[in-house]
């Protein structure tokens, strides 16, 4: 009897150990499958000029992306320049003082936000800002990525200062240092890994998020030097590219899509570097 | 007799629980004072008090008074108090992004307090000295202090509590994560201490009390039931309960 139930117990074990085995096959063939599928497509796209040219009509030479580039700089700097300092200081908050009442509205408030689909805060951006401006610009497309960035940065903030251990605190504060002083020298050190991964995996959402951009930035075809104007961004740029019948452009396009797979990669790769140290 | 700490009709209650139930007793100056007595009879949550470290506990609510050279410590900044008591905890936390250099200074940077480049060096070197830590660590002041031993860096711990020059010093179970052979080295280290600073030191080893200590209180169940020269506590107790306490039949 004992021993029917131990080889039964040991072929279940069997059976979940195959199926996680096979699940995460599954998962790196896919991911494997996307990078191939757009490396190969892209790759060719790429070359000095298509990195440092501004884009053109279809079928013209010397063409390329820098201004799809430059624009995500601009529109994904803008955002992380509000987000983080911001994002930071309200996980830290939140952790810090997760029973003030003040904390908890804000705390279901950010949890709202993580829920609502990212369009809506397109519109929201283009109701409050494109409207009342008569134009779209780089910054209602920073508007309505800051909202989407900021729950992620303001939740990985608080989780990591979680992790910093009360006994650290007490150790400050038993020499005499103010809660304040204890929070910038003590906990933030402690937490620095954690804050610096929430940035980074909340910037790599927002560069490659296109919907909240579709009736903000709008896109443009020039550079631009001021926030007010509208700006072309690396996922704009995919998606009319990929939806145009030019093949040049579609090429393009998969050559924008491989640039923006690596940044993000390169994000990915860096934030697990700092998780790991 | 002069005293350090002077504590009057103390009781603490976390929510509906009555932790301390009017607690009064002095200490000393340059003595050693253990707090012993079994898990949950309110040790911990006493010494924390001392220097208002207990107000870090939602819900907490502490009645009477506790004063510190004759000042009541409620009615200053608890910063200030701090300052003047050193607290080294059950479990060594060194920081952890501090070499260990900057650990023993870590009261003056961390509170911004402006020192010297020979003050810093002359602060670090006594205190590792009084923490017995000067030979092993000289050569590596500069590296953070995460590959010194348990041991070694709760005596860091006590270093760092000792370079504010504290008049008391708290010691909350300070040997309880560590090995014998640390336990002992930090067992003389206090013996050596106390004549530059009074030590508080909350023990449920008793062994450790009666070898460390010169006065010995055992608290049970939130109440002081004994307080005396360890001698006199240790030989010919007054109350029964002590003695059921010292024989072991609390367990520890």
């Amino acid at each position: 009897m004992r021993d029917d139930r131990l080889s039964q117990r040991i072929l279940i074990d069997r059976t979940l150990k195959g199926l996680l085995v096979g699940v995460a096959l599954i998962v790196a063939l896919v991911l494997m499958s996307i990078i191939w599928f757009v490396a190969s497509r892209g790759i060719g796209a790429i070359n000095w000029t298509f990195l440092t040219s501004l884009q053109g009509s279809p079928g013209a030479s010397n063409v390329g992306i820098v201004n799809a580039i430059l624009g995500t700089v601009m529109v994904a700097g803008l955002t992380t320049l509000v987000v983080i300092p911001f994002g930071i200081w309200c996980g830290i908050a939140m952790a810090e003082y997760p029973h003030h009442p003040l904390i908890r509205w804000a705390m279901m408030g950010i949890d709202a936000l993580q829920s609502i689909p990212s369009i809506l805060f397109g519109i929201l951006a283009y109701l409050w800002i494109v409207v009342p401006m008569g134009h779209f610009s780089s910054l209602s497309g920073s508007v309505a990525l800051a909202f989407i960035m900021l729950p992620m940065v303001v939740r990985s903030v608080e989780e990591s200062v979680k992790q910093v251990p009360l006994t650290l605190r007490e150790a400050s504060l038993a020499l005499g240092v103010s809660p304040t002083r204890t929070i910038m020298k003590v906990v933030i050190p402690c937490g620095l890994n954690g804050i610096v991964t929430g940035a980074l995996l909340g910037l790599g959402r927002i560069v490659g998020e296109t919907a909240p951009l579709l009736f903000t930035a709008f896109g443009s075809p020039f550079l631009v030097a001021s926030v007010l104007e509208p700006v072309q961004t690396m996922p704009l740029l995919i998606y009319n590219y990929a939806t145009s019948p030019y093949p040049d452009w579609q090429q393009m396009g998969w050559g924008a899509s491989f640039i923006l797979l690596v940044f993000c990669f390169i994000l990915g790769l860096t934030t697990r570097f700092l998780v790991r140290k | 007799m002069t005293t350090t700490f002077d504590v009057s009709q103390l009781r603490v209650r976390i929510g509906k629980e009555s932790i301390i139930k009017g607690i009064s007793m002095s200490f000393f100056p340059h003595t050693v004072t253990s707090i012993m007595g079994p898990s949950g009879c309110g040790k911990t949550t006493f010494i924390r008090c001392m220097n208002r470290l207990h107000e870090l506990v939602p819900n907490i609510q502490v009645d009477g008074t506790i004063s510190l050279f004759n000042q009541d410590i409620f009615s200053v900044n608890p910063m200030l108090i701090r300052r003047q008591v050193g607290m080294v905890f059950q479990r060594p936390n060194p920081f952890p992004t501090m070499s260990i250099f900057d650990n023993v200074v870590a009261g003056y940077r961390l509170n911004g307090l402006p020192l010297s480049k020979a003050e810093a060096l002359r602060i670090v070197e006594l205190s590792l000295h009084k923490a017995g830590l000067w030979q092993e660590v000289k050569d590596v002041l500069h590296r953070k202090g995460a590959f010194l031993s348990g041991g070694q860096q709760q005596r860091l711990c006590i270093a760092r509590a000792l370079a504010m020059d504290p008049s008391v010093l708290l010691l909350d179970e300070p040997t309880s994560a560590l090995d014998p052979n640390s336990t002992a080295h930090i067992e003389d280290l206090i013996a050596e201490l106390k004549e530059s600073v009074s030590i508080i030191m909350v023990t449920h080893n008793i062994g450790q009390a009666s070898r460390v200590s010169d006065y010995t209180a055992f608290f049970l169940g939130g109440e002081l039931i004994e307080y005396g020269t360890t001698q006199k506590l240790f030989t010919v107790p007054d109350d029964p309960r002590t003695e059921e306490y010292l024989s072991r039949k609390f367990g520890s």
